[in-house]
């Protein structure tokens, strides 16, 4: 009696109540399928958001697979390995302190591209993928250059610039095409994506990976050095956008585990934004184009900002809604 | 096999609006490998897209196109600031033609975009056979494709019977 109190005590002291509800199950009898319906349970026991996605997600990673009806049938039958068991209950924990499942799996997929998504970098959200969309859509200029030349402020994972580039025709990539980010930490995760795409490593795109346009904390490289490259087609960008008092307001996924710089854009929620702008007329070519992903309520306030700067030679062209019917993309050209 | 597209009988009338969840178990990956398949994007921009790549559509069928007005899309995710201040990965698309009623799920991958393609392809698919039934060409592809893997089986059947046969007409051989 006694030793068994000793022996359940060491079980507990570096545990949670989580794990002793795990050992309490018959792991033999633990098929995928069990295991999605426990963890939801778990999650929705603590109120974590997409209880049932996340744990399907994780369980369906744990055994190789994307999604969780991507399991082949000769797995989803059987019961789990003990590895595969702790791996699962290990990142249950993680997604139970709220962690995003897309840096628990350290992957997430981009249209069809698979990327790497390791902190810091930023998760692409659904709305960019139909930035990319709509790049390609409106960006006559990009199509119809012999040598189209993209600047992407703000990169992150790399995800709009890896789309584009596997749908620009051929004789453009990957040459023509410049990307400014301006945290070098999150390079390696991005170099990685664009390995994983077939990108050569030794082109010379990789060059202009740390100019150094709006950290605060750096003094900013002058966009002269984007000269050598000659003028731009296209300027596309998901700058950070939130305004900083909805900052506050972010769910704990996104307010602990994301990078803010890729989010706070200032009390308005331009402060990039304007950087772009003031930028784009010098970089671009004439009838250059930008496109801008931001909040609903920026179109608005960019046309009035437009108005009162007219020393910024840009004219809006549209604004467009995302899948949610909300305004989310500008497109602006160089006048 | 190229057909026009004859004009469209109206739908039957329907009691109920009736609900199509995707059966297929797995996906073909390797058909999304990054250039091998020419992507098409959504609605309203993708005019341009759209055209380019239906002329390169390889399959010999003429469906007719959707039109974005008749359709009603939903979407799990939610509703919430969206963009940058939303992180959710339910990419769940549930999308309903309006005049047949017929409502198609799809939540085969990780990326809402395609999903919300292949919820277009499928029920593309599934209109065709709602509207033409026997007639559909996808219905005649679907029961060529039955009627070929039982072909197959009945061929490996009898290839194992012969060689069974064979087998046991050598062993009755050396017994001798």
């Amino acid at each position: 009696m006694h030793k068994t109190s000793i022996m359940l005590r060491r079980l507990l002291v570096n545990v949670t109540p989580f794990w002793v509800h795990q050992r309490g199950l018959r792991t033999r009898d633990m098929t995928p399928g069990l295991l999605v319906s426990h963890w939801q349970k778990v999650f929705q026991d603590h109120q974590i958001p997409d209880a049932q996605d996340s744990s399907e997600i994780l369980v369906s990673h744990a055994l190789g697979a994307k999604t969780f009806r991507l399991i082949p049938p000769a797995l989803s039958q059987r019961p789990v390995s003990d590895h595969q068991l702790q791996r699962i209950e290990r990142m249950g924990q993680q997604r139970l302190q709220r962690v995003p499942v897309q840096y628990i799996i350290e992957e997430w997929d981009f249209l069809d591209m698979t990327l790497l998504m390791r902190p810091p970098v930023f998760i692409p959200r659904p709305e960019t993928e139909e930035l990319v969309g709509l790049v390609l859509a409106d960006g006559h200029n990009l199509l119809s250059s012999w040598e189209p030349r993209i600047l992407e402020v703000g990169c992150g994972s790399g995800a709009v610039s890896l789309a584009l580039l596997q749908r620009l025709p051929q004789r453009s990539a990957p040459r023509g095409t410049l990307r400014v980010c301006h945290l070098s930490l999150r390079v390696s995760s991005r170099i990685e994506n664009f390995l994983n795409c077939g990108f050569n490593c030794s082109s010379d795109i990789y060059q202009v990976f740390l100019f150094c346009l709006f950290n605060p904390s750096h003094p900013p490289d002058p966009p002269e050095r984007l000269r050598p490259f000659g003028l731009i087609d296209t300027i596309v960008s998901n700058p950070p956008y939130i305004f900083t008092s909805d900052m506050s307001q972010l769910d704990p996924e996104i307010y602990r585990y994301e990078d803010h710089t890729a989010l706070d854009g200032g009390p308005d929620g331009m402060d990039v934004i304007k950087g772009i702008l003031r930028l784009a007329p010098r970089l671009l070519k004439q009838d250059g184009d930008v496109f801008l992903e931001g909040d609903p309520r920026h179109p608005e306030m960019l046309s009035q900002w437009l108005t009162r700067n007219p020393s910024v030679q840009l004219r809006l062209i549209s604004t467009v809604r995302d899948f949610c019917k909300k305004q989310r993309f500008v497109h602006l050209r160089r006048s | 096999m190229v057909r026009t597209p004859g004009p469209c009988r109206p739908p039957p009338p329907m009691t109920a609006p009736s609900i199509f969840c995707l059966v297929k178990g797995r996906l073909p990956w390797k058909a999304w490998i990054p250039g091998r398949r020419e992507m098409k994007f959504l609605y309203p921009w993708t005019s341009v897209i759209l055209s380019q790549a239906a002329e390169k559509k390889n399959d010999s069928f003429d469906l007719e196109e959707l039109q974005e007005t008749d359709l009603e899309e939903q979407f799990v995710r939610g509703h919430g600031p969206g963009g940058q201040a939303t992180n959710k990965t339910s990419n769940c698309v549930v999308l309903k033609h309006i005049p047949s009623g017929i409502v198609v799920k799809c939540h085969q991958t990780r990326s809402l975009e395609i999903n919300r393609k292949k919820a277009r392809d499928i029920l593309q698919e599934k209109i065709d056979v709602f509207y033409k039934g026997q007639n559909s060409d996808i219905l005649k592809q679907r029961e060529e494709l039955e009627r070929k893997k039982q072909e197959k089986r009945k061929k490996a059947r009898e290839n194992l019977e012969r060689k069974k046969l064979l087998k046991e007409k050598q062993l009755s051989e050396e017994g001798n």
